[in-house]
């Protein structure tokens, strides 16, 4: 295909990927380095009293000749950075206690616990469900897969929202658990809201895995599986030197897709905990735009969260590298 | 297969069956009270059975209008399957077809665009819209959910496209049509199966987004999904029940969507692991 027909085609697709994600990403960079703030005028009004006409001051917002607020933009460095980061200047007032410190190291250490707690799950779970349906009859084996699709593809706020109900109090899981003496308030304390997190990452990607690795599993070579019979292996061995190298490239290739997507963790954190006892990265930006109104801040946030994913996505890029280099 | 003893044959039955509860007991519960007043969806002690009401939905779905959320999830869900769907068979094919490297480097950009957390991108479309007047419209939303689905929807189309002979269209080319006509007439005919099951994960997308839908639009034109996000903090009993309703009517769609199109899904998952 020539140069030429290739743009022609990409075209549509490339500018909505410019217009919309390259351009938006830039921009993020740029706002994270400035603030705006209201100017603020004093008024002379008058007030009617029965006693006379008082003239009073007051401070309002400045409108400019659209009726529009005005505003005071300007470059202000990495002030919002350092917010974000928790680093205050010495000479500045002490924030207040209650402050949390680090915001966006608090939000970082949480879900990159959330990443790594979940990876070896939802391998473990999805490969020995995979070995299971591989065993089972035929006609069990659609109904199973039908099934077991659900986590994987209902709303995850819905999917949170189902959780945080079935572990509310009064809710199912905590009846059964006091008939056994176990008494938790899921909801109430940070360890426990942080494990249900947890319980839902697990819960909501063990399909994925199960599928792509039962669909690997039906790939390994019978003759390898065979030969090795002959050599007197056993069940464990032909699995440990036969079926888990072939199916290599597939777990790394979920855990690659799994790191990107569980660094967005957020509707669980939201609904769970709505960021009490812990917040993840895309949740704090969330938060710091939409609850504390400020969009500088919340791109100095993005620019952090931005840092974090590229520095995971390194053994990917090079991975793909490799492999789409020696394709072509 | 060969026979394995009695007792691995039960712990694999077991093990399974135990999978299945897990998997589906969060909404199966969920339905359950859906058809519960407050005090018997969360009574203490526990209650397994309790009358039955139809009332959480019927209020919702009639006093509070969840049928124009429902509306509105329908033509931002449309909108953005077919705006994907079109403009990434185009990218799609090209990427298939063009030997250059630049191809090489767009998805290599394009797994990194996979990546980014989308509430980075969210202070930039709020600047960016307000500025152009267009936030709280479908339009932004829409585009919005395009343009963050275009990686994904390139490489799975890409790896789609790529398994069809380019001698195919290359006969076309000789018989004289143009790239494009060779595309819509040759290619797109053959590649049905491929543009299906790449249109029900953009379906997914658009249906299941909660970030960019509660941020990007109001009330009145927000989708399903946001739309219930007020049964999370929701103090009043009567909020949380609509919320519960909400929750399964959100889900069936996508029940009925496994039910029909299970091997469409499965061989998605599958296709950009296997292919690589």
């Amino acid at each position: 295909m020539k140069t030429k027909t290739f743009f022609q085609f990409i075209g549509p697709s490339l500018a909505l990927m410019l217009v919309l994600m390259a351009a938006p990403l830039v921009l993020t960079g740029y706002l994270s380095v400035r603030n705006c703030s209201l100017q603020m005028e004093l008024v002379k009004a008058q007030e009617s009293t029965p006693f006379g006409t008082n003239e009073i001051l007051s401070h309002q917002a400045k409108l400019g000749s659209d009726g529009k607020a005005l505003e005071n933009c300007g470059f202000v460095g990495l002030d919002y950075y350092r917010k974000v980061l928790g680093i205050t200047d010495s000479s500045a007032p002490k924030a207040s206690a209650t402050q949390p410190k680090n915001e966006f190291y608090a939000a970082l250490q949480f879900t990159l616990i959330y990443v790594f707690v979940t990876l070896p799950f939802v391998l473990g779970i999805g490969f020995l469900l995979a070995l299971g349906v591989n065993n089972v009859t035929q006609k069990l084996k659609g109904m199973f897969i039908s099934a077991s699709l659900l986590p994987f593809i209902i709303t995850p706020v819905v999917a949170a929202l189902s959780i945080k109900w079935l572990f509310r109090d009064n809710g199912l899981v905590p009846y059964l658990l006091s008939q056994v003496g176990i008494q938790v308030f899921w909801m109430a304390e940070a360890w426990s809201a942080r494990l249900l997190i947890i319980i839902y990452g697990i819960w909501h990607v063990v399909p994925f895995a199960f599928i792509v690795l039962y669909a690997g599993l039906q790939s390994v070579p019978q003759d390898s599986l065979e030969a090795a019979t002959i050599d007197g292996a056993s069940r464990w061995q032909k699995m440990r030197f036969v079926t888990l190298p072939h199916l290599m490239p597939l777990i790394v290739f979920l855990s690659l897709i799994h790191l990107m997507d569980a660094y967005r963790v957020f509707e669980p954190v939201m609904v769970l905990t709505q960021g009490a006892f812990t917040a993840s990265v895309q949740y704090l930006t969330y938060f710091i735009l939409l609850q504390e109104n400020n969009p500088f801040k919340a791109s100095a946030a993005a620019v952090l969260t931005l840092i974090g994913i590229l520095i995971l996505l390194i053994p990917l890029l090079v991975k793909t590298y490799r492999e789409q280099r020696g394709g072509m | 297969m060969k026979q394995h003893s009695k007792a691995l044959q039960w712990a694999i039955y077991g093990g399974l069956t135990l999978w299945l509860v897990i998997a589906s007991l969060p909404i199966v519960w969920t339905a359950i009270i859906s058809f519960r007043q407050y005090v018997d969806a969360f009574s203490s002690p526990l209650k397994w059975t309790a009358p039955f009401t139809f009332e959480n939905y019927r209020t919702l779905w009639i006093d509070k209008a969840f049928y124009l959320n429902f509306l509105n999830t329908a033509l931002v869900t449309l909108g953005t399957v077919t705006i994907s769907l079109t403009v990434g068979c185009l990218a799609g094919y090209a990427l298939s077809r063009y030997r250059g490297a630049l191809g090489f480097w767009l998805l290599l950009v394009a797994l990194v665009f996979r990546a980014i957390p989308h509430s980075s991108l969210l202070p930039s479309f709020f600047t960016m819209f307000d500025a152009l007047g267009i936030r709280n419209t479908y339009f932004a939303l829409i585009f919005v959910l395009v343009a963050i689905n275009q990686p994904f929807t390139i490489w799975m189309l890409r790896s789609f496209f790529i398994n069809i002979p380019s001698e195919l269209d290359e006969a076309a080319l000789v018989d004289g049509c143009t790239r494009f006509q060779a595309f819509r007439k040759v290619i797109i005919p053959v590649m049905w199966p491929g543009v299906v099951t790449t249109g029900l994960f953009s379906f997914l997308l658009a249906y299941n987004d909660f970030l960019l839908s509660s941020a990007l639009t109001n009330a009145e034109k927000m989708t399903m999904p946001a739309a219930i996000a007020n049964a999370i903090s929701a103090e009043s009993e009567a909020l949380l029940m609509q919320g519960v309703a909400g929750a399964v009517s959100i889900t069936i769609p996508l029940i009925i969507l496994i039910v029909f199109f299970q091997k469409q899904i499965v061989g998605g998952l599958t296709q950009g692991a296997v292919k690589g």
